[in-house]
């Protein structure tokens, strides 16, 4: 009865409501059944052929051991912070399972299938671990802990790929890359990002000029633009020392992308600065702090905070911008899903086929981070 | 100030007494925290500017002839016998272009679906949210693909759907029914626009004396009026003959087919179009819908008290109020739409970096033409925020 009842209250209320159901439900079969015949018609044994080369592009196979020592320490410090900062929500988790679902079943093949149970295996232990150890150790330092490893783990991840004969950068490629040169972007950029907001507001004119022009010059041309400057211009700019001036492009990418997400990280955290309350500010003077303590123990912590899910926001979409690469020609996944039509010859023409994958791949990670991001600022409101 | 430090220091015996003063002094340390970070930028740029010498600067390429065609020409005439410099305002002309279009179709894209995503209709809520939710995190670049793809399924010219002789859509270009005239067609369009301009004036005069009740007729009636004169005496002073445009697929005397007439949407044109739109159009849903959430409950139940219907109440009492706190973010919304414009470079719509792009090609000067590039985007982008900073200061303005 329950049921109707709210069939007719939410959905035939009034007869307007009766229209806009019938138009909507029209709709919904009307999307739902191009998408599925799509589908279920087409021939998916491409990706099936370049599962890899999506992934990792060209990475030779006896160095693949590289990416699965990043991916799993990254999984298993995902969960153990995942464990110390929530609490077990089911309807969430089962959200990020159902969506960490999608590219398991696309990606895994038989061969593979132990790596990747192996893997889920130590980050469920890391989990359970973390989860009720929490309650019995000091807390505060379990999240020193966490922290160290973090630290130690962002630097060390490039070491691991290049280190010890790693294969060249130009041999990266795939959806690997995508999040790579997200992570670079976002990793140099903050720190750059956090100078150029505080330069923004500081009281010296200069600084806050120079700051002002960075950041607008920055924010003022599109993305590509600046991929071009990366391609054609900077090396010329870039010292002739170490044989800098010869970089690989992708590396280029990575510079050009980290100074462009350091303007908008620098906005963000500005947002932050004006949040913090005078009494704050005022507060710190009266305990004898100089500017630069108070700076680093009063007013960035407190801003920082406030701007984390802005922050997690501009990351997802500097992921999406790292797409932008397939323009200079650096084999990323989008480049991948458009070459792989053109140059498999019994998958010619198949082009919407992969361009769908390639854009479940950027939906999927898109998405869990926004979840995440809704995560902190519902902490941030409830702490509030 | 500064005799004031000097006479301190004079006092001080020792040297190290001397720097203490220094030291604590504020404007002095402002003063030398300033003039190392002006002695460090100015290596930095002498640096960069002598690089720069390395490299083909001037515009002076700009001038000679640029010897390729450009596929979408509006408003301008274009041939490859051009300039470059015609060649590059071709390609600001088609930036607007697409840009303007997309803004506006965006807006009214964003405002349907973030009212929808808050209808109590259970099904049209789920659909605002999700074509957010996977509009939103898809990149543009990908969308813009997709969608020129799709336009290219469309079946190939000699069997176009034409939906009974209205319309044409093949994989050259959709043609849609337009109205249009046989000459000073765009010159009627600027009179119209300029009438609406003035018609618009008038109204936010005249209402403003409505309220000592000097005026005969309502300023709406009023601007109307203006506008329909000026409307007339532009058609029948410019010889303006409207027809309808219906296109057509034909075969020529070689036995190709051929669509013309209409309003053409080419598929670059229309891919680019789409996904600028869609893509845009997901952020102002989750604009419009914050504003409107931020509003305290109390109002909408007091225009139900008041006996307004619900189309009233969104149009005389929640929009007006939410526009306060969705134009500035719109603003940053639409200054990426134009920013991400330039992605049509993917798909071949000649717009300014497309062009620029193909001058690059031809003639290096790489660095003169991104700066070119950058100057024109930071002019579009002070355009459209002094455009938002006027609409906003008139939002503002109401019942404050």
């Amino acid at each position: 009865m329950q049921i109707i009842y709210w069939i007719k209250e939410n959905l035939f209320g009034s007869k307007k409501d009766i229209i806009l159901t019938l138009l909507g439900a029209y709709f919904i079969y009307f999307i739902a059944s191009i998408f599925f015949e799509f589908v279920f018609t087409s021939d998916w044994t491409l990706i099936e052929v370049n599962r890899k080369i999506l992934l990792v592009g060209i990475f030779p196979e006896d160095q693949m051991w590289r990416i699965w020592t990043v991916f799993s320490i990254f999984s298993i410090l995902v969960s153990a912070t995942l464990a110390y900062s929530y609490k077990l929500n089911i309807r969430i988790s089962i959200f990020y399972v159902a969506f960490l679902a999608i590219p398991f079943l696309i990606f895994t093949t038989i061969n593979l299938l132990p790596y990747v149970l192996a893997i889920l295996l130590s980050s469920a232990i890391a989990y359970t671990l973390i989860y009720y150890m929490k309650h019995r150790l000091d807390r505060k330092n379990l999240s020193r802990i966490l922290i160290v490893s973090w630290g130690i783990f962002l630097p060390s991840l490039f070491l691991i790929l290049i280190l010890f004969g790693g294969p060249k950068v130009t041999l990266w490629g795939g959806f690997f890359v995508n999040l790579i040169l997200a992570i670079i972007a976002i990793l140099a950029g903050f720190p750059l990002g956090v100078f150029l907001a505080i330069g923004r507001a500081s009281s010296y004119k200069l600084i806050k000029l120079v700051s002002v022009i960075f950041i607008e010059t920055f924010r003022g041309a599109p993305l590509i633009a600046w991929l071009f400057f990366a391609w054609f211009v900077l090396p010329n700019f870039l010292p002739n020392i170490f044989s800098l001036n010869d970089i690989n492009l992708v590396i280029r990418a990575m510079i050009v992308l980290s100074l462009f997400s350091s303007a908008y990280i620098a906005e963000v955290i500005r947002g932050g600065l004006q949040s913090i309350p005078k009494g704050q500010i005022e507060a710190s003077t009266a305990l004898g702090l100089g500017p630069i303590m108070e700076l680093l123990f009063i007013v960035l912590p407190q801003a920082i905070r406030v701007v984390i899910p802005a922050i997690v926001s501009t990351f997802i979409a500097i992921f999406k911008d790292t797409s932008l690469v397939f323009i200079l020609g650096i084999t990323d996944l989008l480049r991948i899903g458009r070459l792989i039509p053109e140059q498999q010859q019994e998958f010619y023409g198949k082009s919407i086929e992969t361009l769908l994958v390639v854009a479940l791949m950027f939906w999927v990670v898109s998405i869990i981070l926004s979840q995440i991001s809704r995560s902190i600022e519902n902490r941030l409101n409830l702490s509030n | 100030m500064l005799s004031h430090l000097y006479n301190q220091i004079k006092s001080q015996s020792s040297i190290s007494e001397k720097l203490e003063v220094l030291r604590n002094d504020k404007s002095f340390r402002k003063f030398f925290v300033q003039f190392i970070f002006a002695i460090f930028m100015a290596f930095f740029l002498f640096y960069l500017i002598t690089r720069a010498f390395s490299l083909e600067l001037g515009f002076g390429h700009l001038t000679s002839r640029a010897g390729f065609g450009i596929s979408h020409t509006f408003l301008v005439d274009y041939t490859s016998n051009n300039s470059r410099w015609d060649a590059y305002f071709t390609g600001v002309i088609n930036t607007i272009r697409v840009s303007l279009v997309g803004i506006i179709l965006a807006t009214i894209l964003g405002v349907l679906m973030g009212l929808a995503r808050l209808s109590k209709n259970f099904l049209v809520n789920r659909i605002a949210a999700g074509y957010v939710e996977f509009i939103r995190n898809t990149p543009l670049l990908v969308q813009i693909i997709f969608w020129q793809l799709v336009l290219l399924q469309l079946p190939q010219i000699s069997n176009a759907l034409t939906f009974g002789g209205i319309s044409v859509w093949s994989n050259r270009g959709i043609l849609l029914p337009f109205i249009n005239t046989i000459q000073n067609g765009s010159l009627w369009v600027l009179v119209l626009l300029i009438g609406l301009v003035i018609s618009l004036v008038i109204r936010s005069y005249s209402s403003k004396y409505k309220e000592e009740n000097v005026n005969f007729i309502s300023p709406n009636i009023l601007s109307l009026i203006t506008f329909l004169i000026i409307a007339l005496a532009g058609y029948f002073i410019l010889g303006i003959d409207l027809y309808t445009d219906v296109p057509v697929l034909e075969v020529n005397q070689y036995g190709t087919y051929i669509q013309s007439g209409g309003f053409a949407l080419t598929p670059e044109f229309a891919a680019i179009l789409f996904a600028l739109v869609l893509y845009t159009g997901t952020f102002i849903t989750e604009i419009v819908r914050g504003s409107i959430q931020s509003l305290p409950k109390g109002q909408t139940e007091a225009a139900q008290a008041l006996g307004l219907s619900n189309y009233q109440r969104i149009t005389l009492i929640i929009l007006p109020q939410a526009l306060r706190s969705i134009i500035p973010p719109l603003t940053n919304q639409y200054l990426n739409l134009t920013k991400n414009s330039s992605l049509s470079v993917a798909i071949a719509y000649p717009d300014v970096f497309m062009v620029s792009r193909t001058i690059m090609n031809n003639a290096g000067h790489a660095l003169p033409m991104l700066s070119l590039i950058l100057i024109t985007f930071l002019c579009l982008s002070l355009v459209i925020s002094l455009f938002m900073n006027l609409l906003n200061k008139r939002v503002t303005r109401i019942g404050a």
